[in-house]
């Protein structure tokens, strides 16, 4: 009776160990405290409707950057586990980390970097910047773009669940490869959780990625062909197409996998014929392209940021297109690079290393451009631009050791070295992670009025170059000299200690770097009368999204611009822009069926991973019947009147003004000595006066 | 002029949604190849137990086609009586469809039965693992398409063949015809393929 | 919001029946032909394949174009596009597998695999006994020492064991057949056998075989297996 109605739960999935109790303690503590700071503020209404439920692109971009911070920090302190048991672990000493812990700590560390931080900042990035770019005031369907970020959700949940009941993770790598990840290998829960919350997310990221390629062919505004579109949309639709071709594969893999271990099928076993190769060869072919959906997005807001910090127009618009086009059709060419090693004949590993040379042009093509641009520009270093400059070094150095990989025989040599390790983080922190820096710190004054603090900016970028260069530099030699990757203990005798310990220290300076993020966030917060952007147009962009407020207006545009070139908003600069004539706008209703629909749905995976059939049932009903609703309602949509638009539009302006009128206006950013003292006094006053008795 | 607006919104929307209901329909398709591509990797690995050839009947998967086949053609007569806003002609092609549909699902299934009677399931051998996989998720999408015409259709009957109900047929008739195009390969791969 | 379509086809039109009706037979006709040549086995078995794949491929196309329209009405190009990067995508996924997958199968050479199966003791593959050996039998040493190796001929019975013990300073690289056409046996090439170190091999093949040195080849032997 408790089997049917509980599954495989029971008390031994209560947290027993060290971290499952801390990790369970901390959430259930963030939780508690997230809900009662909420009730004492009273937003729950605030919140449900604002947020939670809302379908505005812009708000679920944030929301999509606030989770993804919390799981940066996540994978973050992952990393530095894996770090510090790496630098002690030698000879007697067997660190701190079981073998079977270290194992499912960079499990979860990768799996959580790439699905958990890079997709939901990228998709954050597209959701906000994107439907500006192109005039358009939504996606194409706020529908699935809520249901697309609440799946996330879904899945960030899932990748955590196992804290608090079930108390393991995967210990097969981010990857899961066959058939250690198989039930005979693997056979408690950590795997199940491993597959649903890639499931979960994965087909979010589906449905989010047909969303945005529906906006961009569908909903441009009108004159603004395929050709004059800006360059960061350009990237999002060549990273969406590829999503929408490649997800689906994980998708059915993943399938495959969970029908191995739960219906006890014989895909990737190593019995009854199943072939463990064949899932490596899948889910490479997934693997792949997925570095360049990331890649993408951040090539296209690297060519935005150098040309507005060079003041000049891209030197190629042509060539950086061809470019980016170029890397998503060759992506589908290159994916057994991944297995060299695996066994196929001569031939065949040479084919795929010439294809894995030939996507670099593409690549060099835009840098290329970039540097062109560049040339004879008039060039402001502010910390969009320095993050580029980073990007520059850190990602050519990853690029020219993925040169170096792509050799067959080379790769024999440093395949799953630490050599790899410094070459997939060179290019995934210098490439994506620092676009998305990048594009954060130039779009900031966008989303919320006011621009980051330059200095603390520039304090966060150096402690990260240091930091990076201190932490994987090491990490080549140390592949070079034979270290092989996920190692939990070596001996002395190798050397390969002071390197090690070398990398650890790397990587606190870069959470060094990352807490000069947070900082430079709050101090700009703190000095945002200072810092406020009142044009909406701080660095004299060229494109769209400066043509309105910031932040804009919930209906983006209040009149859909004509376009007729490229660097449209550049052309409207020009021109003199004109106060538009106001009229009825179609906004779509907020709705929480993506948030229903995201709770079944994870209620089904979890009811898989403890073989609670009934759950899985009833949620399965449950979803269907949330999307019948929501489908065949027909009272989706609210009119905005002219006249409202125009209320709206004044109270804007009057706020804007109100804005300058009040609040003195510093000398410059505030240093870091500043905000120190700062923070102090507001603690002292705090304590000093009561204030909490007054929040 | 509000109402030529309004209309030039109804009809942006209406593109959107099947070119987005389109490249659904691609992904399923992905989903599909990798399917195949497992199932022609695998279909030697019998581990000893039963092949293709021993389990296969042909003349059955020949009616199964054939109904499938029909209840495509059948759809797409369905669609024109919906463009033509004749209601009873939707509810008698579309049911029709619906009934072919079913027909087809319940030679399946009893195909499925008939096989695992003999003492073979998906856990027999990797072969039969993919077999059932493929053609199995073929099933659940006829499924889910019979589901979405049963609904549909009892939406019509309440609601009357608005713009809105028709374009619901539409897509619903995209699925119906991507999936006959899927079983088109399944009966070439699967069956047919098993005894050249 | 909800009224009746006015701006769709026309009552009776005729045309759009037509599309589906043809598209029917054809459809019809080409699921007929390749059901009567697989039945009737017409032609060889690599040809049907080809053709029966063939004629997939076209009553695909058929139905793409008579029921599902591609390629008519207002702005064809994207859905054409996104068909035609489908399929690119289909056939890369699909096809690419089953070149990589059999290309890694015929990469096992029967050599590495017959070794494979005997160290990790695989005896039946698919149902068909592999010839591994399998239980306890006995050992034959075969002591190598001032070049000079006993005893250098043994007889010895199907799964006995045969280990080279090297008491020499230096090492040694066991290898069989004569020199210098080495041959394999048991799935073995080479045993590097280093000083004071011994190697063993399952004797799995019957018949008369020789051993020696690579690198010494004077220092040689044979055994003989019998069932």
């Amino acid at each position: 009776m408790k089997e049917l109605l509980l599954g495989k739960l029971d008390g031994q999935a209560l947290p027993h160990e060290w971290f499952t109790i801390l990790g369970s303690i901390t959430f259930i503590l963030a939780t508690i405290a997230t809900i009662i700071l909420i009730t004492r503020l009273k937003r729950w209404k605030w919140l449900w409707n604002e947020w939670l439920t809302s379908v505005d692109p812009k708000k679920i971009g944030i929301m999509y950057f606030i989770v993804g911070g919390f799981m940066l920090v996540r994978g973050g302190i992952d990393a530095i586990m894996i770090w510090l048991q790496q630098a002690i672990s030698v000879d007697g000493s067997q660190g701190y980390l079981s073998a079977d812990h270290f194992q499912q700590v960079f499990t979860a560390h990768g799996n959580i970097m790439v699905f958990f931080v890079a997709m939901a900042f990228i998709f954050g990035l597209i959701n906000y910047i994107v439907p500006l770019q192109i005039g358009a005031r939504d996606l194409a369907s706020p529908f699935l773009n809520t249901l697309g970020f609440w799946l996330y959700v879904g899945g960030v949940v899932m990748v955590n669940m196992f804290f608090l009941l079930g108390g393991e993770y995967a210990a097969t790598g981010w990857l899961a490869v066959a058939p250690l990840s198989g039930k005979e290998f693997s056979p408690g829960v950590g795997v199940d959780y491993w597959i649903w919350s890639l499931q979960i997310s994965g087909v979010g990221t589906t449905l989010a990625a047909i969303n945005f390629i529906m906006t961009i062919l569908k909903m441009r505004a009108p004159g603004m062909t395929l050709w004059k579109m800006p360059l960061f949309t350009w990237g999002s639709l060549c990273s969406m197409l590829m999503a929408v071709t490649v997800f689906p594969l994980l998708t059915a893999t993943l399938f495959l996998m969970f029908f191995d271990r739960y219906l006890g099928m014989h895909f990737f076993t190593t019995s009854g014929g199943g072939n463990p190769m064949m899932y490596t060869n899948l889910i490479w072919m997934w693997g792949h392209p997925e570095v360049y959906i990331l890649m993408l997005p951040a090539f296209g807001a690297f060519s935005e940021i150098v040309s507005t910090f060079s003041r000049k127009s891209i030197a190629s618009y042509t060539s950086n297109v061809l470019g980016m086009i170029g890397v998503s059709v060759f992506a589908l060419s290159v994916w057994l690079h991944h297995f060299f090693t695996m066994g196929a004949s001569a031939n065949v590993n040479a084919f795929f290393g010439v294809m894995t040379m030939v996507i670099a042009i593409p690549t060099a093509v835009l840098f290329f451009s970039w540097i062109a641009t560049m040339y004879k520009g008039r060039i402001r270093y502010d910390t969009p631009m320095l993050w580029f400059l980073g990007f520059v070094a850190i990602f050519t150095i990853g690029g020219i050791a993925g040169l170096l990989l792509a050799i067959p025989p080379v790769d024999f040599q440093l395949h799953n070295s630490l050599f790899l390790v410094a070459h997939f983080h060179s290019n995934v922190i210098g490439g994506v992670l620092f676009g998305i820096f990048a594009g954060l710190a130039y779009w900031f004054p966008k989303i919320s009025g006011y621009r980051l603090n330059e200095r603390i900016g520039r304090y966060a970028f150096w402690s990260w170059i240091v930091g990076f260069l201190m932490a994987f530099v090491p990490m080549y030699i140390l592949g070079l000299m034979g270290a092989t990757r996920r190692l939990d203990h070596y001996d002395s005798s190798t050397g390969w200690q002071p390197f090690y310990v070398m990398s650890l220290m790397g990587g606190i300076i870069i959470m060094v770097g990352v807490a000069l993020q947070l900082v430079q966030i709050v101090a700009s917060f703190m000095q945002k009368r200072r810092l406020h952007d009142s044009t909406g147009d701080p660095w004299n962009g060229r494109t769209l999204e400066w043509a309105v407020t910031s932040p804009p207006p919930s209906y983006n545009f209040t009149v859909i611009p004509e376009v007729s070139s490229r660097d449209a908003f550049w052309k409207m600069k020009q021109h003199g822009l004109r106060r538009p004539v106001y009229e009825d706008i179609r906004m779509p209703r907020n709705t929480g069926s993506g948030i229903y629909i995201s709770i079944f749905a994870f209620l089904v995976g979890f009811g898989f991973v403890w073989e609670i059939i009934w759950l899985v049932v009833v949620s399965l009903i449950a979803i269907i019947g949330f999307v019948i609703a929501r489908t065949f309602d027909e009272d989706i949509e609210y009119t905005l009147t002219a006249a409202e638009v125009e209320k709206l539009e004044l109270a804007r302006e009057k706020k804007n003004h109100a804005h300058y009128a009040h609040g003195r206006v510093d000398a410059e950013d505030m240093g870091l000595r500043e905000f120190v003292v700062t923070v102090i006094k507001w603690v002292l006053d705090v304590i000093k006066n009561r204030r909490w008795r007054t929040w | 002029m509000v109402a030529h607006k309004q209309m030039d919104h109804e009809e942006a929307a209406n593109d959107r949604v099947m070119f987005g209901f389109w490249v659904y329909l691609m992904t399923d398709l992905l989903m599909f190849a990798v399917l195949f591509a497992v199932y022609a990797v695998l279909k030697d690995s019998t581990a000893g137990g039963p092949a293709g050839r021993d389990l296969f009947r042909l003349p059955l998967a020949l009616q199964e086609t054939l109904l499938l086949l029909t209840s495509s053609f059948t759809c797409g007569l369905g669609m024109i009586a919906a463009r033509q806003g004749n209601k009873r002609q939707v509810l008698g092609w579309f049911g029709a469809t619906f009934i072919l549909g079913l027909a087809f699902l319940s030679l399946e299934l009893i195909e499925f039965a008939e096989i695992i009677h003999e003492g073979y399931t998906w856990q027999t051998s990797a072969f039969l693992s993919a077999f059932f996989s493929l053609v199995g998720t073929h099933g659940l999408h006829i499924t889910f398409g019979l589901l979405w015409m049963a609904i549909t259709l009892w939406f019509v009957v309440k609601r009357g063949l608005t713009n809105n109900m028709v374009r619901k047929l539409a897509l619903l008739s995209l699925f119906w015809h991507f999936l006959d195009i899927v079983w088109i390969f399944i009966f070439t791969i699967v069956y047919l393929g098993a005894f050249v | 919001m909800s009224k009746l379509p006015e701006h769709n086809m026309p009552k009776g039109d005729h045309g759009a029946t037509r599309s589906y009706v043809v598209g029917f037979i054809l459809s019809l006709i080409f699921t007929a032909i390749p059901y009567y040549l697989v039945v009737n086995k017409a032609l060889s078995s690599s040809v049907l394949l080809i053709v029966i794949l063939a004629i997939a491929v076209i009553q695909m196309l058929i139905q793409i174009f008579f029921f599902l329209h591609l390629g008519r009405g207002p702005k064809p190009l994207y859905n054409i596009f996104f068909f035609a990067g489908t399929v690119a995508t289909i056939l890369v996924v699909v096809g690419g597998s089953v070149f990589i997958m059999n290309n890694l199968h015929h990469m096992v050479p029967a050599e590495a695999a017959k070794k494979l199966i005997e160290k990790e003791g695989i005896y039946q593959i698919n149902g068909e006994k592999t010839g591994a050996c399998q239980g306890v039998h006995s050992n034959h040493k075969v002591t190598i020492k001032n070049d000079i190796v006993t005893p250098v001929y043994i007889e010895a019975r199907l799964c006995d064991t045969l280990t080279f013990i090297n008491e020499d300073e230096k090492s040694r690289e066991m290898t069989f057949g004569s020199h210098p056409r080495h041959a394999s046996y048991g799935g073995e090439s080479e045993l590097a056998v280093r000083k004071g170190r011994s190697k063993t091999v399952t004797l799995n093949e019957l018949g008369t075989h020789q051993f020696h040195d690579h690198l010494d080849p004077g220092v040689a032997g044979s055994f003989t297996v019998i069932e």
